[in-house]
């Protein structure tokens, strides 16, 4: 199975690492290059390297890495990237049914052979897989593909529908894999092709529990026990470097701030004899302040959070309008807006300490530098990605049990 | 190992793959829980509560058939499948709880079970007299007799010692102890490690041994396991003792180091009275316990030295240790292309580790991953997914291990 040597060798499947999106096997063929957006590259040039090596272009633009095969980068470097979606499957099948070094085991059908492939990797040189695939086209490139990767030792590949027409071995597979339309049909095939010294095992993959349902009957009808099934998925995280989320501190240092400049601004005023006129507001009643909230409540589209952090200032106020001042109307709503200029999404953090470094008088800068150098100067966080794969397929499970071993007691007098 | 098998077990059975003298054998009571239990030649073996029996019954005996305890003697029960239960019209709308429906008492029970009458005619008495019996739809009359039988029957079923089932005995008896790998985490591990027979593999295992033992089983006695552990001794990896393992399976392939004596510039302390010379050794005495320092002395640098060789086709931890400190230290031993898995059971460790990997060069791919495990019951009529589960088997990191610059000099043109 694939080149264990250090380096790469001319006739070596490697598998070229683009980016995380596009993988890409290749043949080494020395006197053929290998072009594409990531660069020029001779085959020869690769000879001889280290596998797991970075590699530039020739023309000094764009680099790629070239990697050593496993079933899993196979997997993603075909053209229907299936990987990621079962390897959680491939694995929990492959451990469900103790293949393992050595294994016997059965699939049908071959399909694009990611299992095949895993399989081969797990039960070494010592075991073997028979391998059942009813189209023939698929058959034969899977079969080219087994050989051109080392595996025709392995591996037994026949064209054919084992449905019908059963399976080849009988009373010789340690486990057994169907991912079949119908596998209700191939079960008593299976049966026959399972060996009876010791346990063995069988997984039927299906989409829909209607199939589940029926390959459940079919492997009870023919005397398979301890059946139980499952569903497996990988959840992938996405990680995201970030400034430290922005505090409520930060908000209610800055709305002190804010008032304090207000008040500041209204002493000036009130000193240099200059008042305002607005005539909406001049007779400071409640009436008109309520009014002017509502007006804004109905058209500012944001949440409930805005509406309070704006009620509050100007619920603060209103006890200084009674003393007759009417600037009120106009300072809450620029609260409103600095407000507004918070990022509420953390990632953008950045924007608001700026925002805030700018109004700060140089003491708190001094107060709020020191603050900062105390804290972590990025935190990491991680979400689960937006899309995930919701459903790959059921994992019906069942055993059978080898015959009897002689001078056993039978008791049947148990059943109630 | 201690756990060798007896020669005699010859005159039994010949299948290596039963159960054997001297192993540790996992048996599911009635009421579904597992336990381990030590099967000894010509010893009485306890079950729990449930009753005990001769040993020399299980020896030879193939895995995974049920029996009932009778006068310590085993009776090997027939194989159970899936009853179908025909639906009726009947509903609870005539059934209250709390009403008093069974008129056998506890004494009258304890009086039969003594008087060893079988399980099922107490179970027969109980519905005789049950008061509401009739009433119960067929789904429930089903439950009850089951729920019976967990709590009369003296019968258990033996587990094969397969990983996927030790694992599963673990993680429901002691979860923490295995560091949360659930059977499916552990075959993503495995799969992700791309472990195959004949690889060479450093693992860093805090979870009791599941992971080595996973391993190992894996390799099938062909190839090499080095281990890197916390204690001056190699440490006992308790799950080990669940696999029976042969012990050259064990002994051939795994290695240990300890987080003092894998680094580079570690000089051993004993190394220096190992140099006495010839003329100054005074008795046999003398000359036989230097002859062992000597063997393990140089036991520990060939072991040393294999690390130190380097070219380890995968890392897998599962540690309690920061994780970034143990890759750079191991690092330096994979392979190009080589997979780096590692396991814990909270997010934060691993998405720091991620975010560090993923700015550092050499490292290829990091992505996180968590499990996602869903049982169901299969019963005909009665599908559904387990109304308990597990939340999670921990997460995992992957990354791949790749060289910065590859070191050929005559390639050094083509790269940036």
């Amino acid at each position: 199975m694939w080149s264990k040597a250090r380096e790469i060798n001319a006739g070596d499947t490697v598998i070229l690492w683009l980016t995380r999106e596009a993988l890409q096997p290749l043949t080494i063929e020395p006197g053929k290059e290998f072009n594409s957006k990531f660069g020029s590259y001779r085959h020869s040039d690769l000879v001889g390297i280290p596998y797991g090596s970075k590699i530039g272009s020739r023309t000094g633009k764009g680099f790629i890495h070239v990697l050593r095969p496993t079933p899993e980068l196979w997997t993603m470097a075909l053209p229907h990237r299936t990987q990621i979606l079962y390897l959680a499957d491939i694995a929990f099948v492959t451990s469900h049914l103790n293949i393992k070094n050595g294994s016997r085991v059965i699939e049908a059908g071959t399909g694009s052979g990611s299992f095949s492939h895993s399989v081969m990797r797990t039960i070494g040189s010592s075991g073997h897989l028979w391998s059942y695939e009813f189209h023939e086209t698929r058959a034969n490139k899977a079969r080219q593909e087994f050989l051109q990767h080392g595996l025709s030792d392995r591996v037994t590949l026949s064209h054919r529908n084992v449905c019908k027409d059963g399976f080849t071995v009988t009373d010789t597979a340690d486990a057994l894999f169907l991912d079949l339309p119908a596998p209700w049909d191939a079960i008593e095939h299976a049966k026959k092709s399972l060996r009876k010294d010791q346990i063995s095992r069988i997984c039927c993959f299906s989409p829909c529990m209607e199939q589940v349902l029926r390959t459940v009957s079919a492997l009870n009808e023919a005397g398979f026990t301890d059946i139980t099934m499952f569903e497996t998925l990988l959840r992938p995280y996405d990680i995201q470097q970030t400034t430290p989320l922005p505090t409520v501190a930060d908000v209610s240092h800055k709305l002190k701030q804010s008032e304090i400049r207000r008040e500041e601004k209204r002493q000036k005023q009130i000193a240099s004899g200059h008042r305002g006129g607005n005539l909406n507001t001049v007779n400071g009643t409640h009436g008109s302040v309520s009014l002017g909230e509502k007006r804004k409540r109905t058209t500012a589209s944001e949440g409930e959070d805005e509406d309070m952090l704006v009620e509050e200032p100007s619920g603060e106020k209103r006890a200084k309008t009674e003393e007759g001042d009417n600037t009120m109307a106009v300072e809450g709503s620029q609260v409103s807006l600095n407000l507004q200029d918070v990022p509420m999404d953390s990632t953008d953090a950045t924007s608001l300490m700026k925002a805030e470094d700018m109004e700060q008088t140089p003491d708190e800068e001094k107060n709020s530098k020191e603050e900062k150098s105390l804290q972590p100067a990025k935190i990491n966080l991680s979400k689960v990605m937006p899309e995930v794969r919701g459903h790959t397929s059921y994992l019906t499970f069942a055993c059978l049990l080898p015959t009897l071993p002689a001078g056993v007691a039978v008791d049947v007098t148990q059943e109630v | 190992m201690s756990d060798l098998p007896s020669p005699h077990t010859s005159n039994v059975n010949e299948n290596s793959a039963n159960i054997q003298s001297g192993h540790n054998v996992l048996v599911r009571q009635p009421n579904g829980d597992v336990r381990s239990i030590k099967i000894d030649r010509d010893s009485t073996v306890a079950v729990g509560r449930l009753g005990s029996f001769y040993a020399n019954d299980l020896i030879g005996q193939p895995y995974g058939f049920s029996y009932e305890m009778v006068n310590k003697h085993l009776n090997i029960l027939p194989v159970r499948t899936l009853e179908e239960v025909e639906d009726t019209d009947a509903t609870n709308e005539l059934i209250n709880d709390g009403k008093f429906v069974q008129p056998l008492t506890l004494e009258e029970i304890q009086t039969l079970k003594q008087s060893g009458v079988h399980a099922s005619e107490i179970i027969k008495r109980q519905i005789e007299q049950h008061a509401n019996y009739s009433l119960k739809t067929e789904y429930s009359k089903d439950k009850y007799k089951k729920r019976k039988e967990a709590k009369y029957s003296k019968s258990f079923t033996t587990i094969e010692p397969t990983i996927y089932n030790v694992c599963d005995y673990w993680f429901n008896k002691d979860q923490s102890r295995i560091r949360d790998i659930r059977p499916d985490t552990l075959s993503q591990i495995l799969t992700m490690a791309n472990i195959q027979p004949g690889g060479r593999y450093i693992a860093v295992d805090d979870a009791s041994g599941l992971v080595v033992a996973a391993i190992l089983e894996r390799l099938g006695g062909s190839g090499m396991l080095l281990t890197i552990c916390d204690t001056d001794s190699p440490p006992a990896y308790p799950v080990i003792s669940n696999m029976n393992f042969p012990s050259d399976m064990v002994q051939t392939v795994l290695k240990s180091l300890n987080w003092a004596n894998s680094e580079q510039e570690y000089v051993s302390v004993v190394h220096a009275p190992l140099d006495v010379p010839t003329d100054e050794i005074r008795s046999d005495r003398q000359k036989n316990r230097l002859r062992k320092r000597k063997v393990a002395f140089d036991a520990l640098e060939t072991t040393r030295d294999l690390l130190f060789g380097g070219e380890f086709e995968a890392l897998v931890v599962a540690s309690q240790y920061e994780p970034s400190g143990i890759i750079d230290r191991l690092v330096p031993y994979l392979s190009g292309s080589a997979s780096i898995v590692v396991h814990s059971p909270h997010s934060q460790p691993l998405v720091d580790l991620q975010n560090k990997l993923r700015n550092t060069p050499g490292y290829l791919g990091p992505s996180l991953t968590e499990g996602w495990l869903r049982q169901y019951q299969v019963l005909p009529g009665r599908t559904h997914p387990t109304m308990n589960t597990s939340g999670s088997g921990g997460y995992i990191l992957h990354v791949i291990k790749v060289y910065v610059l590859h070191p050929c000099s005559s390639q050094i043109q083509h790269l940036i």
